[in-house]
Order: structure tokens, then C-alpha cells, then sequence
């Protein structure tokens, strides 16, 4: 196991293992991003299984290139610029469209005391709508809110993902977020 | 309206607990045995060395392949088989290429995100060229001497990068490739490329009538060519394949 002198190692060190060739090194980058990458890949194709395939397409990739990865970068947004291309890759053929739904069960509320349940299915009214006005919009403008809301990328890893220069990140999501409050019906000034 | 966006980021914020994705998969598992099977050419033993030795061994021998065959790239074609019509004998930049402009103006003018190389050293392009059509524009960014990236005798250039929208139609960009050329899979930032080396090979751009538009033929050095983000990309004149993946990786 990977280990230097009883401590666990940190990310630097996983990579710098795996590119040696240690495979359990590589499994732990694997095991740390598998979620992010699964969500991200099913954001971008659109299908459960395309998505299972483009995130194990993603990591094969980011095995084969390891050698190529910038000592001291960081490693999530590279590895989730590499498994959107294989997910782009798979949307092309699958043309699918993911449709993002609510919990069926959500955790009972701990500690505070319990909300009425007028308050309640108003609350799950507007959730509702929101994601149905969410999953109305063009491909471009959800993945972009989904990326920023739903995965809670940073700026540097939206980048990666939607395959654009950082500063084109904040101008996308202005825009979708522009489209989302028309589709609420809601005022989209500024002011 | 700031308490509109707010009050919109908030119930955003309140949604991202609530959303169902898929069950994650077992990928660390799936992963594994991936890379176990034999045919994916290497193992997590294995130690991993810095590039070449990654790149996915593809040669295609061309000697004897028929004309007709070819691998489709968006918005660009290799054809393998002899050339109908004569190179240029060097590096030529003609009118084909497009009009002069600016980075900031050709940024402005394409319908993709435009991306710059930010390899140490490199620069700011020497000259930038726009050509539209191709639908969406077509941007080549010329270089001259630069270290490590000797410039062609003839051209002065050293480095030549592309790019145009794989969605532009099929076979609008054409590279012709004769025997003698190798052809060898590699990868940029994880993606398929390839890497054209050896021989004589040809790019040039065939217009909406399917004419041959030689103004734009130029005798290519080694080139890279890759697809990424509906953008296909070429890196020409980089003197090794690690050379034009680094340039390749660089492009924000």
C-alpha cells in the first residue's frame, strides 16, 4: 500500500506513484474522483450507461497520459477536461439529453423542528419548477448551471469541462442564468 | 435586481442536495480490469514513461493502401494516395490562408472558442490569418524562429497552428497523404490525435465545388492534428511529437 513512513500520502504523491506505476496509487485517484467524474460524464452524455462507459474512457485516458501531467498542476480539472472529451465523444452518437430529477426521499430534517407540510410542498413546488425550467433549457446553458450549481465546480474546472478559456466561463453562465430567470418569469435586469 | 439573482442562487444552492443523479458506478473496479486486459497495451506495473511511450501504436503502412481509404476528422479528411497535382516546392503562405488580422479581432470573427498556445517562450503569433469561409472561420496562427522551433528555411516560419470547427462539413480540409508517410495515434489531453511524419503529405482546402484550392498548398513538416471541443486543430512545424503535443496541451 502506499504509504511514506505511516502517513497517507497526499494528491501530489498518488500521481507521482501512479505514473511510476504503482497501480494501487492510481486506484486511489480513482476511488477520490470517481463521483465528480461519473456526474460530470452523465451531465455531458446524457445516459447513465454512456456515462459509466465515458468516465472509465476518461480514467483509461488519464492512465495513458499520466506521464504528460504537469507536476504541481491540478489534477481534478485536468482529469474532467479529459473524461467531458470522452463523454463529448459519446454524445455524439448517443444524441441523448439527460433529464436531472429531485430526490425521491429526501433526510428528514434533524435538530430544527419540523416544517408544516403547507410549507413543505410549497417548498417542493418551486423546486420542481425550477428544475423543470432547468431542464427546458438548451444543452449549453444547463450544463453550464448544472456544472456551477450542481457539481460546484470552480471557474478553473467549468473551463475544463465546457472547453473554453476561463473567462469565457463567467460570460456563459451569466447568460444561461439570464434564460433561466426568463423561463421563471422573472425579471432579468441587472439594475 | 440583486435580490432577484440572490434570492435565484440561493434556491439554486437549496436544489444541488436535492438533485438525483445516477447511482455512481464501480469504477474503480471497472477501471481495473480495463487495464488488465491485455489488448490495452499496457499495465498499471508497468512504469509509466513520459510520452512517447504512451502514445497508442498505430502505424499505418501506406505503402500499397488503396486511394480511397481515409480517416475522417471533423472537418478534415486523410486521404492516403498519390497527389494529382504538384506541391509547392516549400513552405508557401498565399492568399488561401485568408486575410491578415489580429488575434483580438480574429477572437471576435470565428464562431468557437479561439485558443492561443501558452507555451514558455512562444509568444504572441507573428501573424495571424483569417479565412471565412470555411463557415465559422478558419484561423492560422504563424510563428517565426522560436526556441526549440527552428523556422523552415524557405518560409522563415516555425511553427504553424490551425484551427477551424469539425462541423464545417465532410472534406473540406483535405490532407493528402503518399506512401511513405507514417501515421501514428497519440493523444492531446487524453483524446485521440495524430501525428503525420515522413514522406510527403499535403493540407490544403477544397472549396464548395470540391476544387482544390492550391493558394493554401503548403509541403507540410511533421504535423499534429487533433480534434477537441468541436474545434479541429494542427500543429505544424513542431520538431517531434512531444514538441507538438506540449504546443497542444498549451492552447487556452
Amino acid at each position: 500500500m502506499a504509504e511514506v513512513e505511516g502517513r497517507p500520502l497526499v494528491e501530489n504523491e498518488w500521481i507521482e506513484a501512479a505514473r511510476r506505476g504503482d497501480a494501487s496509487a492510481f486506484e486511489e485517484l480513482v476511488r477520490r474522483y470517481q463521483e465528480i467524474a461519473y456526474r460530470t460524464a452523465y451531465l455531458v452524455v446524457g445516459d447513465a450507461d454512456e456515462a459509466r462507459d465515458a468516465a472509465q474512457d476518461g480514467f483509461l485516458r488519464a492512465h495513458a497520459a499520466l506521464g504528460r501531467f504537469r507536476a504541481g498542476a491540478e489534477f481534478r480539472p485536468w482529469l474532467l477536461r479529459i473524461v467531458a472529451n470522452a463523454a463529448r465523444n459519446r454524445r455524439r452518437s448517443a444524441s441523448r439529453r439527460a433529464g436531472l430529477a429531485l430526490r425521491a426521499f429526501r433526510d428528514a430534517a434533524s435538530g430544527d423542528a419540523a416544517p408544516s407540510p403547507e410549507v413543505l410542498l410549497l417548498a417542493d413546488e418551486r423546486r420542481r419548477e425550477l428544475l423543470a425550467v432547468i431542464n427546458g433549457l438548451q444543452f449549453d446553458d444547463r450544463l453550464v448551471i448544472a456544472l456551477r450549481w450542481f457539481l460546484e465546480l470552480n471557474e478553473e474546472e467549468m473551463a475544463a469541462v465546457m472547453n473554453c478559456p476561463r473567462g469565457t466561463v463567467k460570460s456563459r453562465l451569466s447568460r444561461a442564468m439570464l434564460r433561466l430567470r426568463a423561463g421563471l418569469g422573472e425579471d432579468g435586469s441587472d439594475g | 435586481m440583486a435580490d432577484v439573482r440572490n434570492g435565484l442562487e440561493a434556491r439554486l444552492a437549496e436544489l444541488s442536495g436535492e438533485i438525483a443523479f445516477p447511482t455512481t458506478p464501480p469504477l474503480v473496479a471497472l477501471v481495473r480490469a480495463r487495464l488488465a486486459q491485455p489488448e490495452h497495451g499496457f499495465g498499471l506495473r508497468r512504469p509509466l514513461s513520459r510520452s512517447l511511450a504512451l502514445v497508442l501504436v498505430a502505424t499505418l503502412l501506406l505503402a500499397g493502401i488503396a486511394a480511397a481509404f481515409g480517416i475522417g476528422l471533423g472537418g478534415l479528411r486523410l486521404v492516403f494516395g498519390p497527389a494529382s497535382f504538384s506541391p509547392a516546392p516549400s513552405l508557401v503562405v498565399g492568399p488561401g490562408l485568408g486575410a491578415p488580422t489580429t488575434l483580438d479581432a480574429a477572437r471576435g470573427d470565428v464562431t468557437f472558442a479561439l485558443r492561443v498556445p501558452q507555451l514558455p517562450g512562444l509568444g504572441e503569433p507573428d501573424l495571424v490569418y483569417l479565412a471565412d469561409p470555411p463557415a465559422g472561420g478558419a484561423v492560422t496562427f504563424l510563428y517565426g524562429e522560436r526556441a526549440g522551433f527552428p523556422a523552415e528555411p524557405a518560409s522563415g516560419i516555425g511553427l504553424i497552428v490551425t484551427q477551424f470547427r469539425a462541423d464545417i462539413g465532410p472534406d473540406v480540409f483535405e490532407k493528402l497523404i503518399n506512401s511513405g508517410v507514417s501515421v501514428v495515434s497519440a493523444t492531446v489531453h487524453g483524446g485521440p490525435a495524430w501525428w503525420v511524419a515522413g514522406g510527403d503529405h499535403f493540407f490544403f482546402y477544397r472549396d464548395a465545388q470540391g476544387v482544390e484550392v492550391d493558394s493554401t498548398l503548403r509541403l507540410a513538416s511533421a504535423t499534429l492534428i487533433w480534434e477537441e471541443g468541436g474545434v479541429t486543430h494542427r500543429v505544424e512545424g513542431a520538431p517531434s511529437l512531444a514538441d507538438a503535443v506540449r504546443v497542444a496541451e498549451s492552447l487556452e
